[in-house]
């Protein structure tokens, strides 16, 4: 084990309203693979951001090579070494490797380019890594893997001795994983640092030295991996227990509402079956990309689907598009507000008549300004938007009242089946419990609920019944009330083998 | 809610886009005076009837571009419908069918552009700037091979005199209480199809749609089918004015309407039509129609050359765009009562 090269002693940052890392200290040394560990929302990636110099720490110490560092830019951080990689890749895709890989430093004489020797050094680092691509071929032509190496290689061109890899594996087939994990041992070899978050845990055993875990912004523990069970580490990962924070209603289990049977549509939705009861909030867990979003809209008919059938209330129901589902007494507040639920551009008043203009409007289509009224300001009031009058715009009201209008344009209509997504993301404590109180309200009407939440207390705390998901399907089905963090946990990381067990070598102490 | 206490005026100008329809119109009556201080001419009656005709076409074609902007796209085809309608009608007259079936015919062959736009904008997601400039060389070409490339001979020698006069004077040389009929026809286009956006489903699916398509189509708008709508009335708005055309000459010209269709964007925009979709009032683009009218009207009045004409109009275009821009960015946040 070598040096440390990177240490980060009470890092503290803060956002509008949320105190994303508090405390949090951080040591990599060379020539070891550090898995940085923690839930989505726990701080890993900003963190990391810390470190690459996007964002500036509120305080805290930051040492990189023995040398303190003040106020970090991206650039300085790059000039001390540290590089990147990024769980979307950054790439211009219609330029070549060379090109990619010396994008913005290029070499030249006099204005005109040297694409020879661009092409050599290219090809040099390539080799480094043991890869075989040529530095002409165009990246969009390569696999999601191959582009992975390129930034390998763009990383190690301008001499990165510390290599952050943001979930380097969640495209890549369990050959390609191999193949990044051959390259991470060599590179590690060579004594760089490299920091490896992920959320498969069972890739831990194949390539992590050290483990640091972070929840809710805050530094928990560090050690060698060797010194931790799993179970160890998802407790820590998990740890609180604040089940209490959640207003819960009890109601009777009533008679079945709404059923899913055989959904696929893409890589992400396979072979989903559940059922939806009358007084019951049904939560969907999981990790991020497990397919619980891309479920929700195959359901409501934006995504085109392979195979799948519908049944309210014990009749199937055709589901063509967005407008059948609603007719049906289905309705979706998706996950992304600004892109899929609020035209920001909009008033509140046009927002939220939006998806009912077919009660406002008379048979010929025409408003009726007053029953609009009416709904517009029923809504503002169940749900105690926050907003001037009902003509602002929607994008000048606080993320909090923004996600009400989102819900409380729904919420105007008689539906059977509300799906949530990721209702309380990026909103406030107080707002969240508004929401909550609105599930529950919604659940003692009778309507079926279905939540999908990344965030395993909220679903354990309002939900009835956990339903789990992980690579696009259902892993498990749980009783909240029953089950643990850690149970659901299990059944998130339940990936399908990716890896081969040859190589159990866990870094080659 | 607090709207009920404030007068008329404030909950006038709390309409989104509504100040900017008003700078327009204020816009307006300072270039007006402006001209006519110059030349007294520009205050008489004559002048001002004269005004109100030459807007017409401006007026429609910027309530067709306006539907279309407001749904975030373009619609560079407008100036060859317009070309293409006034060809078909005036062909169709000249070899002496008769004018309504004529009219008729026109109306249907620009709706089939409008379908055709929408669905490639719409259903094939291509770029309104491509997809549309496909189908201004079509029925530009269009207009060109209905009468074997040539204009068309005067359409009272297929109908007859009677009925050429009757169909040159009701769409332009004709007066409704001393107003030329051509400003009554874009009156009432305009005023219906204001009322297709400020009061209806339709209308409501249109900003929708300009503002945030996915949101749009999540709350169960027929994108495609919306997007149609706008094209088919931009195309409608075309139709018209392409029959205007062929009445004011009595003939077809091939090359009617060249570059109408940047007209239409000057005076959505002009009048606060958002060219990025989500945005504009109609109201404005009255004003801005007016705008342009009144300027070009103007600047012949007061003897200024075609070059400098030109020179004025795209400073003015491009100086309310950019008063929009400042002002938006002035008031980005919510002004707190």
């Amino acid at each position: 084990m070598g040096d440390v090269v990177v240490s980060m002693k009470g890092i503290c940052k803060s956002f509008p309203g949320v105190k994303a890392l508090d405390n949090v200290n951080f040591e990599l040394r060379a020539g070891e693979v550090m898995a940085l560990l923690g839930e989505n929302g726990a701080g890993k990636s900003t963190l990391m951001k810390v470190l690459s110099g996007v964002y500036t720490r509120d305080s805290g110490s930051l040492t990189i090579f023995g040398k303190e560092y003040g106020d970090l830019t991206p650039n300085t951080a790059r000039d001390a070494g540290i590089a990147i990689i990024h769980q979307e890749l950054n790439m211009c895709s219609h330029l070549t490797v060379a090109e990619n890989m010396f994008l913005g430093r290029e070499f030249k004489s006099h204005f005109v380019l040297k694409n020879a020797e661009m092409e050599q050094e290219a090809r040099k680092y390539l080799d480094e890594l043991g890869v075989d691509i040529s530095p002409r071929q165009i990246v969009g032509d390569l696999p999601v893997s191959k582009q992975q190496m390129i930034e390998i290689a763009k990383a190690l061109s301008v001499q990165a001795k510390v290599l952050i890899m943001d979930e380097p594996t969640s495209a890549l087939t369990s050959r390609e994983i191999e193949e990044l994990f051959n390259i991470i041992r060599r590179l590690k070899s060579q004594g760089h640092g490299i920091v490896y978050i992920s959320h498969r845990l069972e890739e831990l055993s194949h390539i992590a030295d050290r483990i640091t875990i972070m929840r809710d912004g805050q530094y928990i523990t560090d050690g060698k991996y060797t010194d931790f069970t799993m179970d160890e580490i998802i407790a820590n990962m998990v740890g609180r227990e604040i089940k209490e924070k959640f207003p819960r209603v009890e109601c009777e289990k009533g008679k079945k509402i709404f059923e899913v049977k055989n959904l696929n549509a893409g890589r992400l939705v396979r072979d989903i079956n559940f059922s939806l009861y009358e007084g019951e909030i049904v939560g969907f867990a999981g990790l991020m990309g497990a397919g619980r979003t891309e479920t929700t809209r195959a359901i409501f008919g934006v995504d085109p689907r392979e195979s799948g059938q519908f049944f309210l209330e014990g009749r199937e129901i055709i589901i063509n598009g967005p407008k059948d589902a609603i007719r049906s007494g289905i309705v979706l507040a998706p996950e992304d507000r600004k892109k899929d639920g609020l035209c920001t551009k909009l008033s509140v008043r046009h927002n939220i008549a939006l998806p009912n203009l077919d009660m406002i409007c008379n048979k010929f289509g025409v408003l009726n300004s007053s029953k609009e009224e009416k709904y517009c300001n029923e809504a503002v009031k169940n749900l105690s938007i926050k907003t001037p009058n009902l003509d602002v715009d929607a994008n000048t009201l606080s993320g909090g009242n923004q996600q009400k209008v989102v819900v409380g344009k729904w919420l105007v209509r008689n539906s059977r089946v509300v799906i949530f997504d990721e209702p309380t993301r990026g909103i406030d404590v107080g707002a969240k419990v508004e929401i909550y109180h609105l599930m529950n309200q919604l659940k003692k009407q009778g309507i079926a609920v279905m939540f999908v939440s990344s965030e395993m207390p909220e679903v354990m705390g309002i939900a009835d019944r956990i339903i789990v998901m992980c690579d696009g399907r259902i892993t498990g089905e749980l009783n909240a009330k029953e089950t643990t963090q850690n149970e659901i946990l299990s059944f998130a990381t339940a990936f399908e083998k990716k890896i081969t067990g040859e190589d159990t070598g866990n870094g080659g102490n | 809610m607090e709207g009920k206490k404030q007068s008329i005026v404030s909950r006038l100008l709390e309409i989104k886009g509504m100040r900017a329809a008003l700078t327009a119109f204020i816009g307006l009556i300072v270039i007006y005076v402006a001209f006519g201080l110059m030349n007294r001419q520009v205050f008489s009656t004559q002048n001002i009837l004269n005004l109100l005709r030459s807007m017409s076409k401006y007026l429609l074609i910027g309530v067709g571009q306006s539907f279309v902007m407001i749904t975030g796209n373009i619609d560079l085809s407008i100036g060859s419908v317009v070309g293409m309608s006034a060809m078909i009608s005036a062909t169709l007259m000249s070899h002496g069918m008769n004018p309504f079936l004529a009219i008729l015919i026109t109306i249907l062959c620009g709706l089939i552009a409008g379908v055709v736009n929408g669905y490639l904008v719409g259903k094939f997601k291509l770029p309104p700037f491509i997809a549309t400039l496909g189908t201004m060389f079509v029925t530009r070409g269009i207009a060109y091979i209905v009468n074997g490339n040539r204009n068309t001979d005067n359409i009272a020698s297929g109908i007859g005199k009677e009925a050429g006069d009757a169909f040159q004077n009701f769409f332009y040389y004709a007066k409704v209480l001393g107003v030329f009929n051509t400003f009554w026809i874009a009156l009432v286009v305009f005023v219906v199809f204001f009322f297709l956006l400020a009061k209806t489903q339709t209308g409501r699916h249109i900003y929708a749609i300009g503002s945030n398509v996915d949101a749009a189509r999540l709350s169960g708008v027929d994108v495609v089918w919306t997007t149609t709508k706008a094209y088919l009335v931009s195309a409608f708005c075309s139709v018209v004015v392409g029959l205007i055309l062929s009445a004011q000459a009595g003939m077809g010209n091939m090359d009617a309407g060249n570059m109408y269709e940047m007209y239409g964007v000057a005076a959505g925009v002009i009048g606060g039509v958002s060219p990025m979709g989500g945005a504009g009032l109609l109201l404005g683009t009255f004003a801005g129609a007016a705008v342009w009218q009144t300027l070009e009207n103007g600047l012949n009045m007061v003897h200024a050359q075609v070059g400098i004409q030109r020179i004025v109009i795209g400073v003015i275009v491009v100086l309310a765009v950019m008063l929009d821009v400042i002002l938006r960015s002035g008031n980005r946040k919510p002004k707190s009562k």
